[in-house]
């Protein structure tokens, strides 16, 4: 902290003294307050009261999730209580970042740390931000941390022996050593994910030791095979959960034996793994039929007798995913959901035999169904779906992408008050009408999903945006009939954060203006071929959206000029999209993108401009942690 | 076989006997050749061997008697007395023989051929009783099956032994024996090269005499993982000063020293045409190496060390090169200090080279400052303490090295055997040509030889003037 800071700090804790309503609200009493302020909008209108407030909450403030790696000493200083930092968004995240990160922030109370992509953050960083966090940290992601090999490992277990959470999924350097060293020093683990690492056997054999494991998830461990399993049901771990999800050499022999061995599992994910179910593993299913909730079997030949023996063994399941199945059947499916009465999630993407009986069978058994997968499910009509809001009226969770649903199945479907999240993507025959019956009805709903439903036009979101206020994420792909008036009735929606509008020729930048200035929590931007949005509309964007981090505006009549204020302006922009900008000039893309600061994370180009560009931007570029995709396409230029 | 060429065998026995006049049978068996040898360690005795190529069938007669007494297992004490008679009237012979030979040599100038054929014949005898005594002995033994396999003290072995045991002697069984230090031109010659060998530093090339008979099973494999039981191999020692010389091998004519006697012979030519001949440049045969002799061990002159034969643990070195280099490693400084990490130390300069090859490359490094050469080695050493982690020297080169770790690893295994092997061998640097230079020593051109004719070692530390006493007779 530099001097002046210093001094700023001091100012502003004797203007706190003299602050009426902080004294009159002692720090406990504020952070009392403050833990029941969980919203971010809320917190952050507490931030604006005075500056009382805001130290209350910095000093309150258990989760952060920077941006810049510059920042981060100074951040960890000014929010000591800090429990969970997550890391992830940091570009260009590096061991001396880290390690002055870590040493910025020395007595943490951190008990979880998100390293996830930091692909350059090595065994120093990782050993710096050990020593300082010293046993107290929990729970470590260290997801596609490239960088990371067996020593940064080892420092890991060396350093938090109280390791209780730790993935390493993607640590492509990480091998059989590591894993076994970890397995010595951190006994205490629960989870831990080695998901796509090129471990063997061996690794499981060094896992099986840890007693406490409840949870392990080996996605993609191409080398790990039968024998394997065969270790981990001889082992005493406390499995309560297990991911061999494409594993392609565990076969379902080895999932048998790790049945077998452990009589507590609750949860089984064997997605794309084998492809053929074997009578061993079904008759092993009874073993543990009163503690399985889960079961995952994307991908799998399944028959209905196997499913009946499924739905026989396991009656107390909650989640099944039958994803892609091949030869499940109306009559499979009610077989299985006969005695499955607390099924919750059901997975049935893609099984494209199933009919209307599917989901009557489904409806009449199980009443708790929350969350449903029916997409390209084509032969499901209106009375299919009628018959499940009838008798599951507790529905949440609905995926109908391709399943030809229309405004009659909408109308059954706005019975479900408590649906969230509804996919309707490629559903053409969708109108306003349909969707006024969803806006009349679902309050909560977050997620809405309206893929190429041509047939919408600005009086559906009008209904939509009026009867969904809690909206979060609105896809409108290619909507076409969309114009600027059903930008400015979604401008009414506060919390949305994800906005798809790709190709929507009719919305102009008047559109997008009414759109920034009311989604103030816009954190997602999709614009590419919205042939009618120029500068106007960057504009407002950079004016409005501050909270903006993924933008893309390919195809777009923009200029340089746009470009530059935009990026130059939106502080939180990490990921954008340029590609066929042909109305910015060279100068223009040179220009704006030294106005980003450094700021990018991800970058998409045509290939046309890696030679025309400066090498010392694309050098500044990199080296601050942006990745460059260049799309192989030719340069056209219309200025 | 031409005997005339055969040393005086009966002498060297002899020789083995303490001056003292006590017959000591097993110290005097303890000096043949045991490389053939079928011993039984549980027999506290050490045994000899019949060559096949023993020329006398009377002695495999003679021979065939305890083999069935032994095979017997239970001790006859008539057969034993039988044993016992035949020996007697056998050393009576023997003695009537000797005292023949005194008083013809008295009266007439023996001519060699003669005393030679004189020789064998007491030879053949004493070789008889020495067999005859061992199996009567044996009998004794319960734990003895079929290793009784009796030697004829092989002739031409003993003969070659001669050279580097000391001449006078008396015999247990035919008492002082007068006539074969005073008489022979080839005694004589013997003591010569005693005498050059001492002057040249090499004292005390003598047989020890094995106090210690008892042998313990621990002990057994004295050698070096051989099976060499004490007292069955001749051990040799020798003086500081000559295991650090520079130079092994010295011109006759102007003193100059040569690390190998190639370079040697090479330089000789300059000294006159009678050293260009091919007989000359050739190497010191390879004849020796068909007939069997004693095994040589060494010892360390550095009193304490295990390696002394005074140690009571003593375990013998194999070679003179494995004796150069014990000493210079164990009892002189380390001179050498690697010019890359400034750390490490060593006194052999071999070991020096050997390190350099993998110098920093020992980048698996613990907090504790300790290197390994393989990660998963570091990963055990790091799992085993509390509080160590892996610590690297340098970052940069990090992610690349791990890729190559890889390779490297499975090279290093092999490499590692490479080690092993040589630990094994005993310094047997030769694996690596590029060590050549940096012996001090000069046979090394033979020394691969040695690993398989031990025989030949014994004349490798010769001055060049008694090396070449194969020559010098070929040229009287």
């Amino acid at each position: 902290m530099s001097g002046d800071e210093e001094e700023e700090w001091g100012r502003r804790r004797r203007r706190i003294a003299g602050d009426p309503v902080t004294a009159a609200l002692s720090a406990d009493l504020l952070a009392l307050i403050l833990d029941r302020v969980a919203a971010a909008r809320d917190r952050k209108a507490w931030r604006l009261v005075s500056r009382g407030f805001l130290r209350a909450e910095a000093l309150h403030r258990r989760a952060l999730r920077p941006l810049r790696r510059d920042a981060l000493p100074r951040l960890l200083r000014r929010f000591p209580a800090l429990e969970l930092l997550d890391l992830s968004a940091c570009p260009a995240l590096d061991d001396a970042s880290l390690a002055a990160a870590a040493l910025g922030g020395a007595g943490r109370r951190l008990r979880s740390v998100c390293l996830a992509r930091a692909s350059g953050v090595g065994w120093r960083g990782l050993e710096a931000a050990a020593v300082a966090d010293a046993a107290g940290l929990r729970e470590l992601l260290l997801d596609k941390c490239l960088g990371v090999t067996d020593v940064g490992l080892a420092k890991v277990a060396v350093g938090c022996p109280a390791l209780d959470r730790l993935s390493v999924k993607w640590c492509l350097e990480i091998s059989d050593i590591g894993i076994d060293l970890l397995a010595k020093k951190c006994p205490d683990l629960r989870s831990l994910d080695i998901s796509y690492i090129k471990v063997t056997n061996e690794s499981l054999r060094s896992i099986s030791s840890l007693r406490k494991l409840e949870d392990l998830a080996m996605v993609g461990c191409y080398f790990i095979d039968d024998d394997g399993m065969r270790i981990l049901s001889r082992g005493c771990n406390s499995f309560q959960s297990i991911d061999v999800s494409r594993c392609e050499n565990v076969s379902s022999g080895g999932l048998a034996s790790l049945l077998e061995g452990h009589h507590l599992l609750r949860s089984i994910n064997a997605r794309d793994c084998v492809s053929e179910l074997t009578s061993c593993f079904l008759s092993k299913l009874s073993v543990i039929s009163n503690t399985l909730n889960i079961l995952k079997l994307d991908g799998f030949q399944l028959s209905v007798s196997a499913l009946k023996i499924i739905g026989m063994s396991c009656k107390n399941l909650v989640e099944i995913g039958l994803g892609k199945c091949k030869g499940v059947t109306d009559e499979g499916i009610s077989e299985l959901v006969a005695n499955c009465a607390e099924l919750r999630t059901i997975n049935l993407v893609c099984c494209h035999l199933l009919t209307d009986d599917a989901l009557f069978s489904i409806a009449n058994n199980c009443k708790k169904v929350e969350c449903l997968g029916l997409e390209s499910c084509s032969l499901i009509t209106e009375k299919g779906l009628d018959q499940l809001t009838i008798c599951c009226s507790s529905v949440k969770e609905l995926d109908l992408t391709d399943c030809n649903v229309n405004d009659a199945g909408l109308k059954c479907m706005s019975r479900c008050s408590e649906l969230t999240a509804l996919k309707l993507g490629l559903c053409a025959s969708i109108s306003d009408e349909g969707l006024a019956y969803i806006g009349s009805n679902c309050e909560k709903l977050q997620e809405l999903d309206l893929y190429r439903c041509t047939a919408v036009t600005d009086n559906g979101l009008a209904a939509i945006a009026a009867g969904c206020k809690s909206l979060k994420r609105l896809n409108l792909c290619y909507c076409t009939q969309i114009s600027d008036t059903g930008m400015k009735h979604l401008s009414c929606l506060e919390e949305l954060t994800d906005l798809e509008l790709r190709g929507l020729v009719r919305v102009t930048s008047s559109g997008i203006t009414s759109l920034a200035m009311g989604c103030k929590s816009l954190v997602k931007l999709e614009l590419k071929r919205c042939y009618s949005v120029d500068d106007a509309g960057l504009w407002a964007l950079a004016r409005y959206s501050e909270n903006l981090r993924q933008l893309t505006i390919s195809y777009c009549p923009v200029t340089g000029l746009g470009l530059c204020n935009l990026l130059g302006t939106l502080r939180c922009l990490q990921d954008v999209k340029l590609v066929h900008l042909s109305w910015v000039s060279i100068e223009g893309f040179e220009l704006a993108l030294r106005a980003s600061c450094g700021r990018l994370k991800k970058l998409k180009l045509l290939s046309g401009l890696q030679e025309v560009l400066s090498p010392e931007l694309l050098q500044m570029l990199q080296s601050r942690g942006c990745r460059i995709r260049w799309v192989d396409k030719p340069l056209v230029f219309k200025g | 076989m031409d005997p005339t060429n055969r040393r005086p065998v009966y002498e060297n026995s002899s020789n083995m006997v303490d001056p003292s006049g006590n017959f000591n049978p097993n110290q005097l068996y303890s000096q043949f050749d045991s490389g053939n040898l079928c011993f039984d360690s549980r027999m506290k005795q050490p045994l000899l061997e019949f060559p096949a190529s023993f020329d006398n069938p009377t002695i495999q007669r003679i021979e065939s008697a305890p083999f069935v007494n032994n095979q017997a297992m239970n001790w006859d004490p008539r057969a034993m007395l039988t044993n016992l008679s035949f020996l007697e009237q056998k050393i009576h012979q023997l003695q009537d023989l000797i005292r023949s030979i005194i008083t013809d040599e008295a009266q007439f100038s023996v001519q060699p051929n003669e005393l030679a054929a004189q020789q064998q014949l007491v030879t053949a005898d004493l070789t008889c009783i020495i067999i005859q005594l061992i199996s009567t002995a044996g009998t004794l033994l319960p734990s003895v099956k079929n290793t009784i396999v009796a030697n004829s003290p092989p002739i031409q072995q003993l003969a070659s032994i001669i050279g580097s045991t000391s001449s006078s002697g008396s015999n247990g069984a035919s008492h002082q024996n007068k006539d074969f230090s005073s008489e022979g031109q080839t005694n004589k010659e013997y003591e010569d090269m005693l005498r050059d060998l001492s002057e040249n530093g090499i004292e005390g090339i003598d047989p020890i005499q094995v106090e210690d008979q008892e042998v313990k099973d621990s002990e057994d494999g004295g050698a070096d993982g051989e099976n060499l039981p004490p007292g069955s191999y001749e051990v040799l020692q020798l003086e500081k000063e000559e295991i650090l010389a520079p130079h092994t091998h010295f011109c006759s004519i102007c003193g100059k020293g040569f690390k190998r006697d190639a370079n040697l012979r090479m330089h000789m030519r300059g000294h006159g045409d009678e050293y260009k001949t091919p007989a000359a440049l050739a190497k010191p045969t390879k004849e020796a190496s068909s007939e069997p002799v004693l095994v040589k061990r060494y010892s360390c002159p550095f009193i304490g060390c295990k390696r002394n034969k005074e140690h009571k643990k003593f375990h013998p070195l194999k070679t003179i090169l494995c004796v150069k280099n014990h000493y210079k490693r164990t009892h002189c400084d380390k001179r050498y200090t690697c010019s890359r990490c400034n750390t490490k130390k060593f006194s052999v300069i071999a070991d020096l080279k050997t390190h350099e090859k993998h110098c920093g490359r020992d980048k698996w490094l613990c907090s504790c400052g300790t290197t390994f050469s393989r990660k998963d080695k570091l990963f055990g050493h790091v799992a085993l303490f509390q509080g160590h982690t892996p610590a690297l020297p340098s970052e940069e080169t990090k992610v690349k090295e791990i890729n190559k770790v890889e390779g490297v690893s499975t090279k290093s295994v092999e490499h590692q055997d490479v080690l092993d092997i040589k630990a094994l061998d005993n310094d047997r640097e030769y694996f690596s040509p590029m060590n050549f230079d940096s012996f001090n020593f000069g046979g090394l051109d033979e020394f691969p030889r040695t690993a398989f004719d031990p025989s030949e070692s014994s004349f490798l530390f010769l001055p060049p003037g008694s090396c070449g006493f194969d020559q010098k007779n070929g040229e009287n």
